[in-house]
């Protein structure tokens, strides 16, 4: 099956796999470029792009400012993740645990190409769950806070989720997220996170550790197809590109242990997706005989419906003209979200708990 | 083309249609709305921005009308940036200052290649004066005196500094003046042109003050400091001007700006650099006319 984008989606789709064709966009397609890419979180990302490239000075005025004004955003973001893991690390000091980073910071750590060009806002960090009460008392203890939240929400977080409630320390801004797992633990997936101990890897001249690079490629498809609802998740997408590209260069053997290990966590349904969709979209070196070896597949009616809503959902909106067909994906996809989340005697109190919430904080909200 | 040379049906029709885009100092700002009393308003308090259909736009915002979900016989507006909502939905009698808190909302957040500095921006013989200060300190309504007392209008809100040039970028828009002011305004300054007063905004009524032609006209022309003035409006108090030391110029500037943290080193040193060559004051002050003498000294004897 082939990738069937209007056309709003492949000017956003060119300009980040193909910066050579740049250098023919009109005003109007780098404005329409800008806005897209800003609305799901890859301006830095294209302004990196078109920084390496080396048609910086051919860009009009107007996008270059916005580009710089996007990298430099990204930079602080970074800088200010790097921070706070950091103070993390020397608040924990004491405390004998092995912490695993997640997600940007883990990319940075790990050197991933473009990784400097990620919009990073929270520090994602993956504990041993018998150690994440010391942790979360250490870190309370040495100034960070939770938000005030609704009993509802404590209960979401404390008993459902994959993580605890985030922290945010009293004199900065970034926020913590401590993980116990990767996957909420009301999925019918499990995963079992002292595999994920057992095979991290340490980062030079820190305590730190990050997970294997198959681990992390999985993380990266788990949290796409399992945990997130899609919409405008076209980041993400590009991040499981980028690490497969990465280290299948760098490991002859890296798509077979790939596909073992996603057999082994059972997640190779999972993992087909995000195969599936990085190639389609991004074209990823994908050896055919991979997808084969996974073995769980969707069936062909249900990859054929994917394959209609996956894209309308990851690629933004057109910002003046928003599309019934992508609202409707997107809605799709969020119910398909939290089916595979939660059973159904969780899910239903859960959404109508939100709708409700949504209407009276709303109307609280136009009241005051 | 500037927006007073195009017919008042050409005016609605760009902003009910493709959008009206206009040069608001260095940015294109493209907006959109179909709302007829905030057409009528705008055509007024617009009248000298200069039209830019054919160029690329920053920021594309739109005022929407929508139904209010507490009472669904009365209608709300909305702000959206491309689209999205930053902030809840208003009476609609707020449209224009709902927009112009959303525009500058959205310059405040996305513009990171120059630095933006909280503070009233005029200059003086080729040279600005920056007037720093918190809300509530009276700046916009110094600063709308000034405009139209010889000064020319860089901002009454944002001091944008290209910093490796060292210059500032003037961004004329509308100057919303609070509760007592905008009698004192009125009073003072009877000619210029004002929107109506908006009542039961957050901050009390506004109302909006055209920018003089001739400051937007000349919007092109940037500027390097001179003079930084931190004022304060004090009643009855007589005008009073006292050079302060550079390190709490420092402080005061660099704790009260947009993006100073986000610029890092660049911000740091663009901001030491700026104290470095300007001379900077405090200023207490209850009435305008010694306030403008105060200045007037101060800019001519160099």
């Amino acid at each position: 099956m082939k990738l069937d984008l209007p056309p709003h989606c492949q000017i956003l789709l060119n300009g980040l796999t193909n910066p050579a064709c740049l250098t023919r966009y009109c005003d109007s397609d780098w404005e329409l470029l800008i806005r897209m890419a800003r609305r799901v979180k890859l301006l830095g990302r294209l302004g990196l792009l078109v920084k390496e490239y080396g048609t910086w000075d051919q860009v009009p005025p107007r996008v270059s400012t916005q580009l710089t004004s996007g990298l430099v955003q990204v930079e602080k973001l970074q800088q200010l993740n790097r921070w706070e893991l950091n103070r993390v690390l020397w608040a924990l000091n004491d405390f004998d645990t092995s912490i695993i980073a997640l997600k940007g910071i883990a990319y940075s750590l790990a050197a991933i190409p473009h990784a400097s060009g990620r919009l990073s806002v929270d520090l994602d960090l993956l504990v041993h769950q018998s150690d994440l009460a010391d942790i979360e008392s250490l870190l309370v203890v040495k100034g960070w806070k939770h938000r005030p939240l609704s009993a509802y929400d404590e209960h979401y977080y404390r008993v459902w989720s994959h993580e605890i409630p985030p922290l945010v320390h009293a004199e900065r801004e970034t926020e913590v997220d401590i993980h116990h797992t990767l996957i909420p633990l009301t999925n019918r997936v499990k995963i079992d996170p002292k595999l994920l101990f057992d095979a991290a890897i340490p980062v030079k001249n820190s305590t730190i550790r990050l997970l294997s690079p198959v681990d992390m490629v999985i993380h990266c498809a788990v949290n796409l197809f399992q945990n997130n609802e899609l919409a405008n998740d076209l980041r993400d997408l590009l991040d499981l590109h980028d690490l497969m590209v990465f280290f299948s260069e760098r490991t002859p053997d890296f798509w077979t242990w790939l596909i073992d290990r996603s057999n082994q966590l059972k997640l190779s349904k999972t993992v087909f997706y995000g195969l599936y969709f990085s190639q389609l979209i991004f074209n990823t070196p994908v050896p055919g005989k991979a997808l084969v070896r996974l073995h769980a597949r969707p069936g062909r009616l249900k990859l054929w419906i994917m394959h209609r809503l996956v894209p309308l959902a990851l690629f933004p909106q057109h910002p003046d003209k928003p599309m019934l067909s992508a609202s409707l994906a997107r809605l799709l996809m969020y119910l398909r979200s939290h089916l595979i989340r939660m059973p159904l005697y969780i899910l239903l109190p859960h959404l109508i708990y939100k709708s409700l919430r949504k209407i009276r904080f709303k109307s609280r909200k136009s009241r005051s | 083309m500037v927006v007073n040379q195009i017919p008042f049906e050409e005016f609605h029709m760009l902003l009910h249609r493709q959008g009206l885009r206009v040069a608001i100092g260095p940015f294109n700002v493209c907006i959109h709305t179909s709302y007829k009393p905030l057409i009528e308003q705008l055509y007024l308090l617009y009248s000298h921005y200069r039209i830019t259909q054919d160029e690329i736009a920053e920021f594309h915002v739109r005022i929407v009308t929508e139904r209010s979900l507490r009472n669904p016989f009365k209608r709300n507006i909305r702000f959206l940036l491309d689209g999205q909502s930053p902030f809840e939905s208003f009476p609609q009698e707020q449209a224009l200052a709902v927009l112009e808190w959303g525009i500058n909302l959205a310059i405040a957040v996305r513009v990171n290649h120059l630095l933006l500095l909280h503070s009233a921006v005029v200059e003086k013989n080729g040279h600005v004066i920056l007037f720093p200060a918190w809300p509530g300190s009276g700046k916009t309504t110094l600063c709308t005196v000034l405009s139209y007392q010889g000064f020319r209008l860089f901002s009454d809100e944002f001091g944008l500094m290209d910093t490796q040039q060292q210059l500032f970028l003037p961004i004329p828009r509308l100057m919303p003046l609070k509760n007592e002011s905008i009698a004192v305004i009125r009073n003072y300054l009877p000619d210029i042109v004002m929107g109506r007063p908006i009542p039961n905004t957050q901050k009390g009524t506004v109302a909006h003050v055209r920018p003089p032609e001739k400051s937007i006209l000349l919007s092109k022309h940037t500027c390097k400091a001179r003079w930084i003035i931190f004022p304060k409006w004090i009643a009855d108090t007589p005008v009073k001007i006292e050079a302060i030391s550079d390190s709490e110029a420092f402080m005061m500037l660099a704790s009260n700006a947009f993006n100073y943290e986000a610029l890092g080193a660049t911000g740091f040193c663009a901001v030491a650099d700026l104290i470095r060559s300007c001379d900077c004051f405090k200023l207490v002050y209850s009435d305008f006319d010694s306030v403008m003498e105060v200045l007037h000294q101060l800019t001519n004897e160099t």
